[in-house]
């Protein structure tokens, strides 16, 4: 099998794994984890292959198959990974075994539906990066809803119901106004150059006018900032945090989220490049906003689990600054960032699930000390918070930094240029990282030191599978944090096309002069 | 008129005929009551494979000319219908072995496939009132109650009204141009004649009566939920895609712009928004999927929008998906007393797992979520909408669409998430709703991933 037919491998193993689950008994609960787990894994030999065979010094996408498959509307069957997907697919995958493996003790209540489900939920988060056709990037974003509605709906807590519907609606809103987006974009498509084409190759060469543009990429961008979440679309977060179990709470965090700010990289901006350039600084100041109102919002938190979800809101306001600065260095940082922020809080969600299953609370106020009884937890949980602010070493160092350094670049040329907008968000981003880390480390301060108090008496420390899962997650934080230029590398060419197509101008060739002439 | 060309053209037909006098005869000439099943299901089976047949075989005839036509979309349309009409059958096998009940699902069937090769509007409005005739008898059929009796009534009078306004209509352009043929609507919608005008908007009144387009749409909810399950998935599914393909047909070339654009998009556009607001607050599930086929109805109706080529496809395609999908959760629907309230429907996964998948499925593929069908099916409708520059109504239908996915995924919710007494006995799935269910599905899940291979037929 070539390396293409590996990468075809890689999405539908969990379909096959899914298979193989119909045909064991519901009731052998131990063959369905173990089974899932081995799927997972081998998942994640595959990414890690393709990723050591992925060539840095080919800008094109590698690996693709292309397959007609709606000829009459030129849809293709057309997967390849780029240095824009390449590190979210890896984290993908290898997310997948730990969830699997976190959750072998917190599920057991239909156990099979359950991994049935996160092999759906990672088919679609891997369809999502690896489509190169809009109507088949579509059908897998739409298609993620469905294993997640029930994740949360099913496995959830209390007000599990609330919480699925709200994150169904809120999603499904964003995605109904993009399907109307991505049909108009097609047909327009087809009238201004006779292409009937959803590839995204195809559509990066769409000419616009300005105003379709805008419109367009308001109906894109409300689907990706729903994802994402960017304040003030961000209120179903925190609920289906909450309510959803771990292993729903670490896919979210990990991968999920991840989706809006790859959504924007490789769509939404390059798509409508001249209405982004204009919008740029309402983005940066959405980016700075989610950066800040999260950071305080989290700060304030009562519930363990609440404090994660917000500070995601936080980091993700990062991605989305790095996205909007449009310096490569800023791009360059985005893309790490997510990765880091993917592992981190996909860590410490499966932390609080640990606790959770001990002490059966998620309340901050009921804990206290743990590091004197649960030295082995601690020393994770220590990590994984310091990584979460961005200390120097770990992975959250590299992307915040990154992107701060491309914030800072993009708004001191356009202070050159006289306007002091972008400085003056660039400057209240920073402010974010010092907010990051007072509700980190308040945070850490009440639960891990202090005077030792755990509800239902004091717990146990981890177990071997509980602490090989986040040994891993620990070592993947240090290598982002310590050895960044290899995988920036294999990324650094998607992030300067991405560059490229923003800043190249794409309206319709009258237009443009016809505006250039209207402002000297 | 020749004898290979009636022989052929409505072969079809022609074994419904055969099939609806054979379970005659049997019935009269046999001493005791005898099961109409496995003649039925041969009957409808083979007409459905010699429509199709012909119809991927490029047959077209005009056994009549003037009056009845076919050509291999017209088969293929015959082929949908007459396909969907065999899980209706198993769905059957429970309620109903008099073979008087088979006899009313054939003629039926025959009236519909009349009006898919209707030429004129005698044989249309024949066909129309073959087609809907027996589905009155099938309503009252299996008389439980007077709730029974009250939707039969109410579809009659409601189905009289649609006669009677495709009756005035047709004469009303009958007057103007002097001819029966179906051309006369497409010329009447394009004439400055107010008495043209007026008929072609009869008859379209009298297409929205019979696909329960709001404000006609009243009667769909109480027929539904007063007919037994067999019935209400007929009505539902080949009722419905027999009375559109019929208006692709009555449309036919017509092109659809300003004034009667607007008429075919605006009430449709309420369609949509009231039957999924309304199906909201159902307790019925076959009242909620009475609700849900008005807004379906509404989706069908924007198809007509598209450029005349495209209608047909996007049509058959539509109720191709929609019918699978809906016979799909009437097939899998628990039987029983209470069966049909959404209470019920509470922890039904720990109870029949297999069916609850099933009917989520469903759901899932009605509400327009991909992968399934149900999506590829709307953004077809929308794709053709779009195209023809109807870009407002398109994305305020869209909007329509998100508000039913609140009511669809409500009954996944009292399915998986919502406990109801532990009764863990997971039911193993009777093996007719298997072989029906599985029916509906593979299909289903056919047109869905391939359905740049069905659409080629098309």
């Amino acid at each position: 099998m070539g390396d293409a037919g590996l990468l075809n491998l890689l999405l539908y193993l969990p379909v096959i794994g899914a298979a193989i689950l119909a045909f064991v008994p519901a009731r052998d609960d131990a063959r369905i984890r173990w089974i899932s787990l081995v799927v997972m894994i081998l998942q994640l030999v595959i990414a890690a292959y393709l990723y050591e065979r992925f060539d840095a010094s080919d800008p094109g996408l590698q690996f693709a198959t292309r397959i007609p498959w709606i000829a009459d509307w030129g849809v293709y069957y057309h997967i390849g990974l780029d240095g824009m997907n390449l590190l979210l697919v890896l984290l993908t995958a290898f997310l997948g075994p730990l969830v699997v493996a976190g959750a072998f003790s917190a599920i057991t209540k239909d156990v099979k539906l359950f991994y049935a489900m996160v092999f759906l939920i990672q088919f679609t988060m891997l369809g999502t990066f690896l489509a190169q056709d809009l109507f088949l990037f579509y059908l897998f974003w739409e298609a993620m809803m469905i294993p997640m509605f029930l994740i949360i709906g099913i496995w959830g807590g209390e007000r599990r119901i609330y919480a699925t519907l709200k994150f169904v609606l809120y999603t499904a809103f964003g995605s109904i106004l993009m399907l109307a987006a991505v049909i108009y974009l097609v047909m327009s498509l087809q009238d201004t150059t006779g292409v009937t084409s959803f590839a995204f190759e195809d559509l990066y060469r769409s000419q616009l006018p300005l105003a379709t543009q805008q419109i367009l990429l308001c109906a894109f961008a409300l689907s990706f900032a729903i994802k994402v979440p960017v304040v003030p679309l961000h209120t179903w977060l925190p609920d289906a945090h909450v309510e959803a179990p771990t292993a729903g709470s670490v896919i979210l965090a990990g991968v999920l989220l991840k989706m809006g700010t790859y959504g924007f990289m490789k769509l939404g901006f390059p798509l409508f490049p001249d209405a982004t350039r204009l919008a740029t600084p309402i983005i940066m100041a959405l980016a700075v906003v989610s950066i800040v109102y999260g950071a305080c919002l989290a700060l304030v938190q009562k519930d363990i689990k609440k404090i994660i979800a917000y500070s995601s809101i936080s980091h993700l306001g990062y991605v989305m600054l790095g996205l909007a600065s449009l310096d490569l260095i800023g791009i360059q940082g985005a893309v790490v960032q997510m990765v880091s922020h993917g592992l981190t809080a996909a860590g410490l969600f499966l932390m609080v699930g640990m606790i959770y299953e001990r002490c059966h609370s998620r309340e901050l106020a009921a804990y206290g000390g743990l590091a004197k009884v649960l030295p082995l937890y601690s020393v994770f949980f220590m990590i994984l918070t310091l990584a979460s602010i961005g200390l120097p070493t770990t992975s959250g160092f590299t992307g915040e930094f990154l992107v701060l350094l491309g914030a800072f670049g993009a708004s001191w040329q356009s202070y050159l240029h006289g306007s002091a907008t972008m400085l003056v968000l660039a400057v209240s981003a920073v402010l974010g990282v010092v907010l990051g880390a007072l509700y980190m480390l308040y945070f850490a301060q009440r639960f891990l030191f202090g005077a030792v108090k755990a509800p239902h008496g004091v717990p146990g420390d981890l177990g071997f599978r509980e602490s090989a899962i986040l040994a891993l997650i620990v070592a993947a934080v240090f290598w982002l944090g310590l050895f960044p230029a290899e995988p920036m590398s294999k990324t650094e060419l998607a992030s300067k096309r991405y560059q490229t197509l923003v800043m190249t101008a794409r309206l319709p060739a009258e237009t443009r002069t016809a505006q250039t002439g209207a402002t000297p | 008129m020749n004898a290979h060309e009636v022989l052929v053209g409505m072969l079809p037909e022609h074994f419904l005929l055969a099939g609806i006098v054979l379970l005659i005869v049997q019935d009269i000439a046999a001493s005791r009551a005898r099961d109409g099943f496995g003649i039925a299901l041969a009957a409808v089976f083979a007409a459905a494979a010699a429509a199709l047949l012909l119809g991927t075989g490029g047959a077209a005839s005009a056994p009549f000319p003037g009056q009845f036509s076919v050509t291999p979309s017209d088969f293929l349309a015959k082929a949908v219908v007459l396909a969907l009409a065999v899980p209706v059958l198993l769905l059957s096998r429970e309620d109903f072995a008099e073979a008087r009940f088979h006899v009313l699902v054939l003629s039926s069937l025959y009236g519909a496939c009349l009006m898919l090769s209707s030429d004129t509007f005698l044989t249309l409005f024949i066909g129309l009132e073959l087609m809907s005739l027996p589905v009155y008898v099938l309503v009252v059929l299996a008389y439980r109650d007077t709730r029974n009796a009250e939707a039969a009534l109410k579809y009659l009078v409601l189905g009289g009204t649609a006669s009677a306004s495709l009756l005035m209509g047709a004469s009303l352009m009958y007057g103007g141009s002097g001819s029966l043929s179906l051309a006369t609507f497409a010329e009447a919608l394009s004439l400055p004649d107010p008495m043209a005008t007026a008929g072609a908007m009869l008859v379209i009144t009298s297409f929205f009566l019979k696909a329960a387009i709001v404000p006609f749409h009243a009667w769909a909810p109480d027929a539904y939920e007063g007919a037994s399950v067999p019935v209400t998935a007929y009505m539902a599914t080949i009722v419905k895609a027999a009375v559109l393909l019929a208006a692709v047909r009555l449309f036919a070339m017509a092109p659809v712009d300003g004034g009667v654009a607007d008429v075919i998009a605006l009430l449709p556009l309420v369609s949509i928004v009231w039957g999924n607001l309304a199906a909201m607050r159902q307790k019925s599930f076959r009242r909620m999927i009475a609700y849900s086929s008005i807004a379906h109805a509404g989706y069908l109706f924007y198809a007509l929008l598209g450029d005349a080529p495209s209608r047909f496809q996007a049509v058959l395609f539509y109720v191709l998906a929609y019918g699978l999908m809906n016979l799909l959760a009437f097939c899998a629907l628990p039987r029983g007393e209470d069966a049909d309230r959404l209470e019920s429907f509470k922890g039904l996964f720990a109870r029949a797992p297999y069916a609850s998948l099933m009917i989520a499925v469903a759901m899932l593929s009605l509400a327009g979520i991909p992968p399934l069908p149900g999506f590829v099916a709307k953004f077809l409708v929308f794709r053709n909408v779009m195209a023809a520059g109807y870009t407002t109504y398109a994305v305020l239908g869209l909007v329509g669409s998100y508000l039913g996915i609140y009511f669809y995924l409500r009954v996944i919710q009292l399915m998986f998430m919502t406990a109801d007494a532990p009764a863990r006995g997971a039911a193993a799935p009777r093996r007719l709703m298997l072989s029906s269910t599985l029916l509906c599905l593979v299909p289903a899940v056919a047109i869905g991933v391939f359905p740049g291979w069905v659409m080629g037929y098309f």
